[in-house]
């Protein structure tokens, strides 16, 4: 399998395969620790991607991006559907067996300060994996690490470098060359640069972009931010309360949204322009709770088009245009 | 130390606008030349961090010299540490006792009697200033021959006179010329007469007047007679004898003889030594009891002389020659009215309390060790204690508390709830029964040791185990830990590489100050006396010896220098652990 992996250029598209994934969680209260409960993070949801190309995710806080990203790398367990990568099963595979996938698939994390660990240089943070897994062999060992660190903008002379002697940028490229030190071909970048001020933000959106003409790389880009999404992606799926609500090509969805709540999510971007006045949709209340969602369509509760079909009746996704789906009663 | 521009956070050259103004001179170093930037590792940081802080320096200086002085310390110690010293040292005991003679003794005149009854009506006439008085059908009359010596006299009465008519009751008449004689000692007021070589004497009765010849009967005296040769006992203590020397020395004359045996007196501070006419001591005189002790010994004349001389001459030690030709040493406490003599003997004495001199720079103690050889010894089973047992904590603790983290769930549920089981068994309680356990079991004091530390680190273990739970739970949740399952790393490198060494620094802090606390408890252990055990030392069990009060006010050597090492290492522990957590903190900067 792992040999099946390497030889990449007779691997099939699409390279991420989700269908109706739910991540849920358990809920544990009492004495005895039983469940109460469930947070349905990921509710059904259901998308593909393809090879070189960027797909964006977003949505607001707590609507189950994240736990996305993890869950299709296996660092989470389903609750039920299923994650195909490069047509592989990944949670029909042993634990092990997963080990030996791994590299291929990487992740950045939101956060460059807790996502390295204080305690070991940085050449060691970036190449104890690539010795762990033999990506490269022992005589290339080193030039590899400099090269993978030279690409991710850092010097040979931070290798020596504990992680609190650089700052949160340099931090976030320390954690992208571990991340690529593998030679991976799909890697979920979970808010990278939502930690960092926009200056550096720029540096390493461009940064990521540069690597994956470089490497041809796949990125699930995790973002709130809209602006970032609409640079960086490709395809662009909007999520709400653990549902993908409307996903199609970036043009479509930006420049034709069809569901009320990218509607509302679009017009609340800020635009660089003073004399543009802007269309505002205010939604009215916050995110329901993930453990007692709302019935039929989760958004209707905030919805300004609500129908009563809405309240009990959840929509089915459909493409209304190409490539451009969405799950609204709206549209049926 | 490490220098970071600050205005420079990203390091690509091209970017760095104040690199091109500092690089006005050529041999100048770029600003963020790699050369200006020295590279610690975090354990170098901590390092640094530890040696700045004074107190912590200090703590750790402590420690060393308390290492030095326990492991290192011994090694140049000339003692070992159960060597008992002893010296040879004067114990005294009671060997005889003297008094000054204030009961009469009575010497009756051979074939007579002078019994209780008598000697009782003799002393209330005494005491009524009397000079006779009667018992039974037998009057008495007594004189005064010295100072405490009477001679006490039988009357036999011959005739009775009243009112000028003489009736004879002895006999059948009354002799004319004892009429005579009784008219003149009547006109002369006397109360005796002589005729014919027999002393009469007249005593009133109601209104007669008696006439009596009298006899000896007994001496009653205070002096004491010793004979030098008890053979000659039986002479001495005979009437004629006794009679014959107490109207000699009351007189102050130098010879006196009895029957036809001349003896001579020579006198000397109260007592009366009777030389035989060869020469040869035969008896002394005195009014000076001596009696041995032990009735069954026997006291020679010789030291009971020299006894009374001491005392005569008010004397508190004399020195007598034994019939050995050894010379023995006395002293002689008075008590009220007797003497107690004692005898002064040499023996091989445990040097028990001794204080602080050169050859013992902290003295020898209770029993007779030497107080600094000891310190070292006990420093070591303190200091080794608080290792062993902390090691011990450690490891189970970790072990512990790593499942109970690593693995959460119902294994953590389960360990934690065990934890809490642990950590609700009362310290004090338990170890007194273990310890009265191992008192009655008779452990050896090596296998105490051992079983002390168990013990100690089996009850003390839970604080590791919640330290390193909460630790590894919050560990657990960090990005870099799910990146390295995302990297796909081995188990044991996860846990290896990257969860031991973020929780090492909580347990080296707790370590270090924790070993405070196990010496104190130790220590604790020690002064309830079931810690360590005699013949060994521990710091703690230096200390019991002080529990009594007689010991605490005066023989400070035997628990201030335990106290201050305790004290100080405790201290030191305490400097370096609170050292170290600083250091360890990152907001820390230097």
């Amino acid at each position: 399998m792992e040999q099946q992996f390497l030889e990449s250029g007779a691997l099939p598209d699409p390279v991420l395969e989700v269908n109706n994934l739910k991540q849920y969680f358990p809920i544990k209260a009492g004495l005895l620790q039983h469940v109460v409960g469930y947070v349905k993070a990921v509710d059904g949801v259901s998308f593909k991607i393809k090879r070189g190309k960027t797909m964006g995710l977003v949505g607001e806080s707590g609507c189950g991006k994240t736990t996305i990203g993890k869950t299709i790398l296996r660092l989470n367990e389903k609750t039920s559907g299923d994650v195909f990568f490069y047509g592989f099963d990944i949670f029909a595979i042993s634990r092990k067996q997963m080990r030996t996938i791994r590299p291929k698939m990487q992740i950045i994390f939101q956060d460059p300060y807790s996502s390295l660990s204080p305690r070991l240089p940085v050449s060691e943070i970036i190449g104890e994996a690539v010795k762990e897994h033999k990506i490269v062999p022992d005589n290339e060992y080193d030039n590899h690490i400099d090269r993978i660190m030279k690409a991710c903008g850092l010097e040979p002379y931070h290798k020596d470098r504990y992680p609190h002697e650089f700052s949160g940028g340099q931090r976030q490229r320390i954690c992208i060359a571990r991340a690529l030190a593998l030679n991976p071909s799909f890697v979920v970048c979970d808010e990278p640069v939502s930690a960092l001020d926009v200056s550096i933000q720029a540096q390493i959106i461009n940064l990521l972009k540069d690597l994956q003409d470089e490497f041809g790389l796949t990125y699930l880009f995790i973002s709130h931010d809209l602006s970032v999404v609409e640079h960086i992606s490709d395809d662009v799926g909007v999520m709400y309360l653990g549902n993908l609500v409307e996903h199609g090509v970036k043009k479509s969805i930006f420049q034709n949204p069809l569901h009320p709540y990218t509607q509302a999510l679009l017009s609340a971007a800020p635009i660089p322009d003073p004399t543009l006045k802007m269309n505002r949709i205010i939604l009215e209340g916050s995110i329901p709770s993930p453990a007692n969602p709302p019935s039929g369509c989760k958004f209707h509760t905030r919805c300004r088009q609500c129908m009563e079909i809405c309240k009990t009746v959840a929509p089915e996704t459909k493409e209304i245009e190409p490539n451009h789906m969405v799950s609204c009663h709206l549209y049926d | 130390m490490v220098i970071i521009m600050p205005e420079n956070e990203d390091k690509t050259p091209k970017m760095d606008p104040e690199a091109t103004q500092t690089g006005a001179k050529p041999e100048e170093m770029h600003l963020d030349d790699a050369r200006r930037v020295k590279v610690l590792s975090p354990g170098m940081l901590v390092f640094k961090r530890f040696i700045r802080n004074k107190l912590a320096v200090i703590g750790f200086g402590i420690l060393l010299v308390m290492f030095i002085f326990s492991f290192l310390g011994p090694l140049f110690s000339p003692y070992t540490q159960t060597e008992v010293f002893k010296g040879v040292g004067t114990m005294s005991k009671d060997y005889a006792g003297a008094t000054y003679n204030t009961e009469l003794r009575y010497t009756a005149v051979d074939g007579l009697q002078f019994g209780s009854a008598e000697r009782a009506q003799f002393l209330l006439a005494l005491g009524k200033n009397l000079e006779s008085f009667s018992y039974g059908d037998n009057t008495y009359y007594f004189t005064n021959e010295d100072e405490g010596v009477y001679r006490i006299m039988q009357l036999e009465t011959v005739a009775e006179v009243m009112l000028g008519i003489f009736r004879p009751l002895a006999g059948d008449t009354v002799a004319e010329d004892l009429k005579a004689a009784y008219q003149t000692a009547v006109d002369n007021k006397q109360n005796s007469f002589e005729l014919n070589g027999i002393t009469y004497r007249m005593t009133k009765n109601k209104k007669a007047t008696q006439i009596s010849i009298e006899h000896d009967v007994a001496l009653a005296m205070l002096p004491v007679y010793d004979a030098y040769n008890q053979s000659d006992a039986q002479v001495i203590s005979s009437y004629d004898f006794k009679l014959a020397s107490t109207r000699a020395i009351a007189k102050e004359k130098d010879s006196f003889s009895v029957g036809n045996q001349t003896y001579s007196i020579k006198y000397n501070e109260g007592q009366a030594t009777i030389y035989t006419s060869a020469g040869k001591e035969f008896a002394q005189v005195s009014d000076i009891i001596v009696n041995p002790l032990d009735q069954s010994l026997f006291l020679p004349v010789s030291f009971k002389s020299a006894v009374r001389e001491a005392i005569y001459n008010d004397e508190p030690k004399f020195s007598y020659v034994d019939e050995t030709n050894e010379t023995e040493h006395y002293s002689i406490v008075r008590v009220n009215t007797t003497y107690n003599i004692k005898k002064e003997t040499s023996t091989e004495l445990i040097r028990v309390f001794e204080k602080p001199s050169g050859k013992h720079l902290l003295g020898l103690d209770n029993n007779g060790m030497d107080v600094m050889t000891r310190l070292m010894y006990g420093g070591r089973v303190s200091l080794l204690v608080g290792f062993v047992v902390i090691f011990f904590e450690l490891f189970i603790g970790i072990i512990v508390g790593g499942i109970s983290g690593y693995f959460g769930g119902w294994v953590d549920t389960a360990l934690m709830r065990f934890v809490d089981l642990v950590n609700s068994i009362p310290f004090y309680p338990m170890v007194l029964i273990f310890g009265s356990v191992m008192d009655t079991l008779e452990v050896k004091p090596m296998a105490r040791i051992f079983l002390l530390m168990v013990i100690l680190g089996i009850l003390g273990w839970t604080g590791v185990a919640r330290i390193v739970r909460g630790q590894i739970l919050s560990l657990r949740e960090q990005d870099f830990m799910i990146a390295t399952e995302a990297t796909g790393l081995r188990t044991s490198r996860r846990i290896m590489k990257h969860l031991v060494p973020n929780v090492m620094p909580l347990l080296i802090v707790y370590a270090s100050s924790g070993l405070g606390g196990v010496i104190i408890a130790e220590a604790t252990l020690g002064f309830l006396g079931l810690g360590v055990k005699y013949p060994l030392a521990s710091w703690g069990s230096i200390i019991n010896v002080a529990s009594d009060a007689y010991v605490m006010t005066n023989f400070w050597f035997m628990w201030i220098p335990a106290g201050m090492l305790i004290l100080l290492t405790v201290l030191g522990f305490n400097f370096v652990g609170d050292g170290l957590r600083d250091a360890y903190d990152p907001k820390m900067k230097r």
